[in-house]
């Protein structure tokens, strides 16, 4: 009889594990390049944790309010540390807020760097990997970072840019991309976290199953911020999905309407804690 | 070597500092510096023009008000990349003289501007034309 019910307990696991894995969708491994290193080739959306297709926004019945399904994507799915602001630039960073802001460099179509890029749920990135380089596009302002894997050090000639320098190396399966060589110019998350050309990232990409790759940054600037913080999103694969064009200055009225905006502030300004 | 207490208590701290943030969508500009959260309106028109450009797609419509005077709308919304993915196709989605009807909040400068949400087609498929409101603003305080 003991027998029996292990047979028919064996029975049910049997069954019952194969479905519930069904249900989920089934777990792929990540795949490897010829070289055995982890292969990052596709297309992904940041910000999301679903599996599978295009994660959006569906109507449901009442105005303005999405479908139960499609709400996780109502808020970017990122994790941040509280920001170590100096006090100077946390009383700065809240001005911006208090102005709503309205003076964030991307409504004057200026990118920043790659974590604010890596959150933004709308606009996918493309991976290109070759065994000495890894390309990574962004159809966020439409803009791109080469990353050398076969680079120790940074060139010494550097002009402060967006999206800094970038050099990569493995340990063991993750990609880990130093960024240096930044301007001041946009703000490394939505929010009015804002930077200085002392910003210095390190990036960190595992692709730890066929639909996601794991992306942890930590952020680091002496001039604006008393200690490192972290912050943390998944990418989804999502295939069959393609790069489209995103030329942001094409017919960017808001410069001037915000610009008008500004003149009188009070009019939209909110104090701190008021939605 | 078994962990200390003073340890496990570092670890239990720093996993407590690490938020979950509910992030505001990002998106290219501010919702709140020019539109109204607390004004949201639904107007049904008939289409005069189409806008399909970056960094906003605009739907321009013809909207009757109760006087029988017809004003002219303009309505913001996605980019071109971000609409077709939330399902519209250029040209044949939406054309001059389709009648809409479109949910959006009214900007603070009043009425004939408008930022759109979500249009309602003349056969009555629902389609998101634009984010929501507070898109683009950030959270009120800082993290």
């Amino acid at each position: 009889m003991k027998k029996l019910y292990l047979l028919m307990a064996a029975l049910l696991v049997a069954t019952i594990v194969p479905l519930a894995a069904q249900n989920r969708g089934a777990v792929r491994p990540a795949p490897k390049t010829s070289d055995g290193k982890p292969d990052f080739t596709g297309v992904y959306q940041g910000g999301s944790t679903k599996r599978g297709d295009w994660d959006f926004q569906v109507p449901s019945d009442e105005p303005g309010v999405p479908t139960a399904a499609t709400q996780s994507i109502a808020t970017s799915q990122a994790r941040r540390d509280p920001v170590p602001f100096q006090p100077w630039a946390r009383e700065k960073a809240q001005e911006f807020l208090n102005l709503r802001s309205i003076n964030d460099p991307t409504s004057r179509c200026l990118p920043g760097p790659s974590p604010r890029s890596h959150s933004v749920s709308l606009f996918p990135i493309q991976f290109v990997q070759t065994p000495k380089q890894i390309v990574i596009l962004y159809e966020y302002f439409n803009v791109f970072r080469v990353i050398p894997l076969d680079q120790k050090t940074h060139p010494d000639d550097l002009d402060p840019s967006f999206l800094g320098d970038s050099i990569g190396h493995w340990e063991g399966n993750t990609l880990v991309v130093d960024i240096v060589g930044f301007n001041d110019k946009g703000w490394v998350l939505s929010g009015g976290i804002f930077h200085s050309d002392a910003l210095h990232i390190t990036e960190r990409y595992t692709r730890v199953d066929y639909d996601t790759i794991n992306y942890e940054a930590t952020i680091e600037d002496k001039k604006v911020l008393t200690q490192p913080f972290k912050t943390s999103t998944t990418m989804m694969l999502r295939e069959g999905t393609r790069l489209r064009e995103y030329v942001c200055p094409e017919n960017n009225e808001d410069v001037l309407r915000l610009e008008k905006l500004l003149e009188n502030p009070e009019l939209f300004k909110r104090t701190p804690g008021q939605k | 070597m078994k962990p200390s207490l003073k340890f496990h208590a570092s670890v239990v701290l720093l996993a407590a500092c690490v938020l979950i943030i509910g992030m505001r969508l990002d998106a290219h500009h501010s919702f709140g510096a020019e539109y109204d959260a607390n004004k949201p309106i639904t107007l049904k028109g008939v289409i005069t023009k189409i806008e399909w450009a970056n960094p906003h797609c605009h739907i321009y419509l013809d909207i009757k008000e109760a006087s029988g005077e017809v004003k002219n709308w303009k309505f913001e919304g996605y980019p071109p990349n971000v609409l077709a993915r939330t399902g519209f196709k250029k040209d044949v989605t939406l054309k001059v003289g389709d009648t809409l009807t479109i949910f959006a909040w009214q900007a603070r400068s009043g009425p004939g501007l408008a930022h759109a949400r979500e249009v309602t087609l003349a056969n009555g498929k629902k389609l998101y034309f634009g984010p929501p409101a507070g898109t683009g603003e950030g959270n009120p305080v800082l993290p």
